[in-house]
């Protein structure tokens, strides 16, 4: 089990902005199998999942100099662009597939900062029971949309719901995990 | 065309999760911009969706792929950055090999780009400087009629954080093993700013330092990250008026 973000984190960040290589190393000691298992879920693929986990650690390679520890966690935003890149690769790949015609999205515009308001230290077990206690319908719908990449209309359309229900459920959803967390004092 | 509030309410959740259409999604941060409460509100949102990356099993990556990747980082010296604390005060091109923000990570500065842009209504002249003095710099820029037809650029400048966001559609698709690299030209030298190799021909990218500082900014195609560019671009645009 990889650990959670700590000093170490922070010495990796100094490291990496330091352009010392080995940082990287290090990092994907630490955090390759969660950003793996991260990109493997998403893209339910070895190969394409491990040239989107590659991919990113070679993006906060380049973009090291740019880290401000004091406003989140290495980890996060290691996971973050994981989990952008798997996204992306995603609907590029599937929307051959797909019937319905994918929007094109600007998926690296329009997104504040993830990571600005979150405790470094918070756990993942939690996280998860907050994930899980959501009611499915809720679950679900965070599931399609953020492991799967799909819109909110694509989700209505598959689950033939209306679209201001799954709106709703999105939102819901996030909100019910924050007020979870935020009971047990992992996030502010 | 502007978003009312009771819209913009029902659709923070899907945009927290990236699930709306680009759009739905530039009218919402229309919204955001001018609306402190839904802005908070599509923050939080947006932090607790971070999180959902940590719900996921770890599993163990192939055995080669910690070679791989410290093998590509070992092959691209200059994608070494400068050390932390130097980013430039002056971004001519000694600023090269400085990798700072652009891309991904850089969420809020794209959106608050993103959201600014939306609001000045962004007409299409190129090169021009529709903002005044105190707002954030704006410029547009149409593809090479010829190398990128229908191809558009967006950048905006944040003064006060000394951040530009780049945003680009309709690029030619790019064929396999070519990417899009940017480029500052000051004095004829242009400096790397990044690359993407998005599949859709969009390219969003955050720039960090001075970038009304330099003369024009620029998209090649490359046959992966250059040094200098070994092509023609297949847009460029100024980025000083006439005036300037």
């Amino acid at each position: 089990m990889s650990g959670e973000p700590d000093d170490r984190d922070g010495e990796m960040a100094a490291q990496l902005k330091r352009g010392e290589a080995t940082a990287i190393e290090s990092l994907y000691d630490r955090y390759g199998r969660l950003a793996y298992g991260l990109a493997l879920r998403i893209l339910n693929d070895r190969n394409a999942a491990e040239d989107v986990v590659q991919d990113a650690f070679l993006g906060v390679w380049r973009n090291a100099g740019s880290f401000d520890v004091s406003r989140g966690s290495l980890r996060n935003w290691l996971l973050s662009v994981v989990h952008h890149r798997a996204i992306d690769r995603l609907r590029g790949t599937a929307k051959t597939r797909r019937e319905a015609q994918l929007e094109s999205i600007e998926r690296t515009a329009g997104m504040p900062d993830p990571w600005e308001a979150v405790a470094l230290d918070l756990e993942r077990k939690q996280i998860l029971e907050a994930f899980q206690q959501l009611p499915e319908a809720q679950r679900l719908t965070l599931e399609l949309a953020y492991f799967r990449g799909y819109t909110h209309t694509e989700i209505a359309r598959q689950l033939n719901l209306p679209l201001g229900t799954v709106k709703g459920r999105m939102r819901m959803g996030l909100e019910k995990m924050r007020s979870f967390l935020q009971a047990r004092g992992v996030t502010p | 065309m502007t978003m009312t509030h009771a819209e913009a309410e029902e659709l923070l959740g899907a945009y927290a999760l990236d699930a709306l259409p680009e759009a739905e999604t530039r009218r919402l941060e229309e919204h955001l911009a001018g609306c402190p409460e839904h802005a908070a509100a599509a923050a939080e949102l947006r932090t607790t969706q971070s999180l959902l990356a940590l719900t996921g099993d770890e599993v163990q990556p192939p055995p080669g792929l910690r070679q791989r990747i410290t093998q590509a980082i070992a092959a691209n010296p200059s994608q070494s950055r400068t050390a932390a604390g130097s980013a430039p005060a002056d971004v001519v091109p000694t600023r090269r090999g400085s990798r700072l923000p652009r891309w991904a990570p850089r969420r809020a500065y794209l959106a608050a780009a993103a959201a600014v842009l939306v609001s000045l209504g962004v007409g299409g002249v190129i090169g021009y400087q529709l903002s005044a003095s105190q707002q954030p710099l704006v410029y547009t820029f149409q593809g090479d009629p010829t190398r990128a037809p229908g191809a558009e650029a967006r950048l905006v400048y944040l003064k006060d954080r000394r951040q530009a966001v780049l945003t680009v559609s309709g690029l030619p698709r790019l064929t396999a093993g070519h990417i899009y690299e940017i480029w500052l030209i000051k004095g004829g030298v242009p400096v790397d700013e990044g690359i993407s190799a998005d599949p859709n021909g969009n390219v969003a990218a955050a720039i960090s330092g001075d970038v009304p500082r330099f003369d024009q900014l620029a998209i090649t195609v490359e046959p992966g990250e250059q040094q200098l560019p070994t092509t023609t671009p297949i847009l460029i645009g100024n980025l000083r008026t006439s005036s300037a």
